[in-house]
This record gives structure tokens, sequence and C-alpha cells, in this order.
């Protein structure tokens, strides 16, 4: 697994194993840079005396002949590696173990034969000037280039296993650390998800920062699930303490309506008792519902849905309805292909049934009410919008509050929880919902993000 | 008025007894043979020792709750049809219930035309097989490979999903459809819009198939659904 690799390289710990092997390095190169300078300087030192007193020795000859032998009987036996003599006389002859070409400046020096090879690190060179002719003396920097080499030699000898020491720690330290960091980055995504079981469970048995992120994780996931453990029980006593003593109204109503005859004025009674019963159950399951989408546990839930289909299917179920209410519910066209995001399939067409039926029951006939899908680099973009009377502005964050509804359409039915449902279930799948003025009428707009919506 | 041309003999394990008596009460009438428990271990053993057509399981039992029950059954290789009566109507309640073996799932309160009409289509009567390639209900004939419907030799031109909900109905001959149910068969949701949209598809339905007709095939039965009329 390169990336699993890659994480590792990038850890804390090899970070500073790193960052350790990196201050070896300036320590050590700098103390070995230090000495190889000043043995360096005495090398030299060495070398430029030798070659004053070489060239104090050929000072002796007197005649230019007495020179050329000197020079001769020097360069049989000089090593052109170690020194080099060559002697340009005035009559452009050359003697010597080497050949010397004068340029401007300093004499460039060639083998003089196969067999006489210079040396790889260059020479001080000095050229003396006078009537006899040129003498070039050479004195080679062998000693001082094979001592760098030395001096490198020592800076690898210790960096290197510095590093692979320091690196191999690291990595050890990383790769032990590694599994705990992993577990913990596992158990924080099953939270998000919405398994809210999950936890790290460290039982490494060490007692360092990673132990205590982890029981502190755990302490946290812990807490969560209780207070939703608390929300579910206490959402599960409503609904059996107040739910079951309205079934029974709705079934002593039921009974009475069977004996009363069809028409009559208490048959008409029951039947609207029946109707307000089923009304009163209704608000209890969007207010439980609505607790339960925001505890977040439908997330464990999310399949990938297609957007495209759901929009059609509703548009397709309520079509009649509108046409019935005067109004004319149209569907822009979908897109070619489906339009995949991850979510709540239920969840999401009760969505897409709200907004409808919210701008079915508060506009007036006549109204259009449009239904439209498009997918682009920012998202997949949901939305529905009336050419009915809108929401005033500074009431549109209001209307996504539980039973919050506009002074208009306190006689109209609806409980208040449709919209509230909605901003619940765009939270649930980090979609954005906005509300906005359609010019007239309302336009509800929800926007999921990219990320959530998968690869075809 | 019994919906089956069969009695059924069924299990009823709920504990308050209001909604216990409503429910005996209806289903004997219908002329059923039920039998009735109130709590979960009792229960266990009942569904075990008889034979029955469908289980009617309340979620919250005294003794062992109805989920853990119908589990139980099931590891036990009970496969008798349940349905759960439950005051949990939460997304998450109706799938657990799913997944415990439960075949289906009824969110009280409820009417007793939806419970008769669900445990009528649990009944695993057999529904007029897929491999028919004609349905027919009196003088309506349903064409499933040309995709055309006749009544009385008149061609009546239906849309995609109006020739589904017909065919629903048809393939039911007799048997009450509740608007819940054709939202699920037809549509595929499971939840109750709050507009009457599934009487709006029937109506339309109605104008196509019985207006231009004398006889009506496509029923209302109050408080619970639709049927079509062999």
């Amino acid at each position: 697994m390169p990336a699993r690799a890659l994480e590792l390289l990038g850890s804390t710990p090899v970070r500073q194993a790193l960052g350790i092997v990196a201050l070896v390095a300036v320590v050590s190169v700098s103390t070995t840079g230090i000495a190889y300078l000043r043995l360096r300087d005495g090398l030299e030192e060495t070398i430029l005396t030798s070659l004053d007193q070489s060239a104090a020795s050929f000072s002796t000859a007197r005649t230019a002949e007495d020179l050329r032998r000197q020079v001769a009987a020097e360069a049989a036996v000089a090593d052109p590696e170690l020194r080099v003599v060559v002697l340009i006389g005035a009559d452009g002859s050359m003697t010597g173990n080497a050949i010397a070409e004068l340029g401007n400046g300093r004499p460039e020096l060639r083998p003089a034969s196969e067999g006489r090879p210079l040396a790889d690190h260059g020479y001080e060179i000095r050229v003396l000037k006078d009537e006899r002719g040129t003498l070039v003396l050479g004195e080679s920097r062998e000693g001082i280039g094979e001592m760098g080499e030395v001096f490198a030699f020592l800076i690898g000898l210790s960096l290197v296993p510095t590093l692979i020491l320091a690196l191999a720690a690291g990595l050890l330290v990383a790769a032990r650390s590694a599994r705990r960091v992993v577990r913990i980055e596992e158990t924080l995504a099953r939270l998000t998800q919405g398994d809210l079981q999950a936890r790290v469970a460290d039982v490494s048995g060490h007692r360092d920062d990673l132990s205590r992120i982890a029981a502190g994780l755990d302490r946290m996931a812990q807490a969560q699930e209780q207070s939703v453990a608390a929300l579910k029980q206490v959402s599960a006593d409503i609904a059996h303490d107040l739910k079951t003593p309205v079934q029974r109204i709705a079934v002593l109503v039921a009974e009475l309506r069977d004996r009363a005859v069809d028409g009559s004025p208490e048959a008409d009674l029951a039947d609207q008792a029946i109707a307000e019963a089923d009304r009163a159950v209704g608000v209890f399951q969007s207010l439980l519902q609505i607790a339960q989408i925001e505890a977040g546990s439908p997330r464990s839930r999310f399949r990938t849905v297609d957007l495209s289909e759901i929009v059609a299917t509703f548009a397709d179920i309520y079509g009649p309805a509108a046409e019935d209410s005067g109004h004319s519910l149209r569907v822009d066209p979908l897109p070619q292909k489906p339009v995949p995001v991850r979510g709540d399939k239920d969840l999401l067409g009760q969505v897409v049934a709200n907004l409808i039926e919210n701008s079915l029951r508060h506009t007036p006939a006549g109204t259009t009410v449009r239904l439209s899908l498009t997918q682009n680099a920012g998202g997949v973009v949901l939305s529905v919008s009336d050419t009915g009377p809108g929401v005033p502005e500074a009431e549109r964050s209001l209307v996504l509050r539980r039973l919050y509804r506009l002074e208009r359409s306190r006689t109209t039915p609806g409980n208040g929880l449709g919209l509230a449902f909605v901003a619940a279930v765009a939270d649930l799948h980090d979609a954005r919902l906005d509300l906005a003025d359609a010019n007239p009428g309302l336009t509800v707009t929800l926007t999921f993000a990219p990320s959530s919506s998968p690869p075809t | 008025m019994s919906h089956w041309s069969t009695a059924m003999k069924l299990l009823l394990i709920e504990d308050d007894k209001t909604i216990a008596d409503y429910v005996l009460g209806g289903l004997r009438q219908e002329g059923h043979v039920v039998d009735h428990v109130t709590d979960g271990r009792e229960a266990m053993s009942q569904a075990m020792s008889g034979p029955y057509d469908v289980l009617i399981v309340d979620r919250m039992l005294p003794g062992l709750d109805g989920l853990s029950l119908v589990r139980a059954l099931r590891a036990a290789k009970v496969l008798t049809p349940a349905i759960f009566l439950t005051a949990l109507g939460g997304v998450d309640d109706r799938i657990e219930g799913l997944q415990a073996g439960g075949d289906d799932y009824l969110v009280k309160p409820f009417a007793f035309g939806e419970l008769s009409a669900r445990i009528g289509a649990l009944s695993r009567r057999p529904v007029q097989q897929s491999a028919e390639t004609v349905l027919a209900a009196g003088d309506l004939r349903m064409d499933l490979i040309g995709r055309k419907v006749t009544r009385d030799g008149i061609e009546i031109d239906l849309l995609p999903r109006e020739f589904a909900l017909l065919e629903h109905l048809m393939r039911r001959k007799g048997r009450v459809q509740t608007r819940t149910m054709l939202l699920e068969a037809v549509w595929d949701i499971s939840f109750d819009p709050q507009t009457n949209v599934v009487e709006t598809h029937i109506s339309r339905l109605r104008a196509k198939v019985d207006r231009p007709f004398d006889r009506e095939l496509i029923r209302t039965v109050r408080g619970s659904g639709y049927k079509i009329e062999g």
C-alpha cells in the first residue's frame, strides 16, 4: 500500500527522526570541515615551501645549458604525479617530465608521455622567467585531494549510520503508533457515520498522549451514545405513552362510527374525531422523526441514490393532485444520466414530497410549481419553486423552525413541520438549504456538495 | 362482510386490552379464527405449537419484546408471516422490524381496514402469477405483453403509471389494497404523504376504466382502500 507507506513517512516520529539526522549532519559537517580546512592550510604551506626550495636549487645554475641539464636530470627522476619540472628555453625547446603550454596566465600542463600521467588534483605552480628561459615548477596537490576524500569518507561514516539508525527508530515508533492512530481515525469516521457504538478501546497498555486521546474519544462517544439512547428512550416513551391512548381513542371512536348510520351527523362527527386523532399522531410522528434525524443515526444506512429518479417519481405522484387543486406541476428537463448522491432514499423522497406539498398548500390555484435538478462542478442542485406569494425575507429562517407558521397560513392545513423536516434532512446529508425570492414566489434550493455525490 | 373467501387462523400478540378487543372483534367478524396472547413468552410457545396463517405482533410486550420474539421464531425456522403493530414509527424502527424477520410493519394508530388488508396481503394466497399474459376482471382485459387494456372490446389508453396501478389491482382481484400499500407497490415509497395523492391517481384511472361503462369495477372500500371486482 504506497499510500499507507507515504502516510508512515509523513508521521510525526519519522519527521522528528529526520530532524535529528539533519542536526547531526550539521554538527558533524561543521566540525569535520573545520579540521579539514586547518589541515589543508598546513599541507598547502608545506607544498609552497617545497616549491620555494626547488626554485632556489635551480637558481644555482649559471648558464642556460647548466640549467637545462639540471632540469633534465631532475625530470628523469621526478614522478610527474608528484612534481612537475619543465624548462622552456629561450629558443622554445622544452625539457622536463611534462609538457607545459604558456598562455597568458597559468601554464597548462599535459603528460609528456603515456607512461607518465599527471596528478588528478592539480598542482601548485610557480613560473620563473629570465634570459635562460621559462622554468615551470609544479608541486602536486594530490595530498590535499586525498585528504579531502578521507574527510568526506569520515563524514559519510559518521552520518550514514546515524541516518539509518534514526530513520529505523522513527519508523519503528511510527509503525507502533500508526496502528493506534489508524484505530482512532477509523473510530472517528464510524462515529461520524452514525455508528455510535464505535470505540477506540486502546489496549496497547501505553500511558502516552495517544492513549489519553483514545480514552478521551471513548468517553466522548460514550456520552454521545448515552444522550442519543436517552433521546430514543424519551421518543419511545412519548410514542408509547401518547400514541397508545390516541390509538385507544381512535379505536373507540371507530366503534362509535360503525354504529352510526352512514351520512348521519353522528357519523360525520366520528369521522372528524378520527381525522383529528390522525393529525395529532402525525405531529408526534414528525417531531419524533426530526429528533431521530438530528441525532444522526440514519446516516449509517446511507446508500447511493439517484436523485433524478426520486424527482421523477414524486412529480408523477403529485401530478394529478396538483392538477386537481388548479396548480401546474412542471419538471425542468432532468439530466440524461443518473444523479447519484449518498443518502437515505426514503428521507430524500419525503423532502421532495414536503417541498411540493408546501408549494401546493400555500399558493393559490393557477400557480406554477417547478422542479429542477442540475449537476455541475459545484455539486447537485435540487430546487422547487413556485410563483405564489413567497415568504418575506425576515421570516425565511423562521419557517425552518419546528411548528412555526406564517400568519396567513394559520388556516391552511399542515402542521408547521414540513420545512423543519427538510432542514433536518438537508443537514443530515451535508446539503445546503436556501430559501430565496423567485420574483414572485419562493424558491427552495438544496445543494449537495460534490463530495456527497459519489463518482458514477 | 369478509374480504376473504376462506377463513384464516391468526395469532394476535397484544397486551393493550382496548386495542386487542378492537382487532379481535374486527377479525372475528371477518370470519377468521383468532387466538390471543398478551405475553411474549407465552406467544413464543403458542406460535411454535400451532400452524398459523399470520402472526400479529405488538412490538412492546411484557416478558419478551415483539422484535426478539420474531427473531427467535425465525431462528427456530418458524416462517409464519408476521406483521408488527407498534407505536414506534421512525425509519430506524421500521427497518429494525423488517430486519428482525417481520414481513410488514404497521404504526399505531392504524385503521382496522389497513390491518385487515395487510393481513390479507401476507396470507400467501397466490396473486395472479406473472407467468400469465392476460389479466381479467369482469369485462376488463389487460394484455401484459402488448401492454394493452380493453373493456368490452374497447381499447383504453393508459399512461404507464396508470397501467402499473391497474395491473397491481387486477393481480389482486377482489382483495383490498390500501393507499399505503399502493404507494409501496406502485411507487416504492414507504411513507404516507399528507396530500391525497393515491385518490387522485385512482380517480384518473376510474375516469378511463369505469366512467364510460355502466358497471363500476374499481371499488372504494370505506376506511380501507380500493379493490377491483371480479
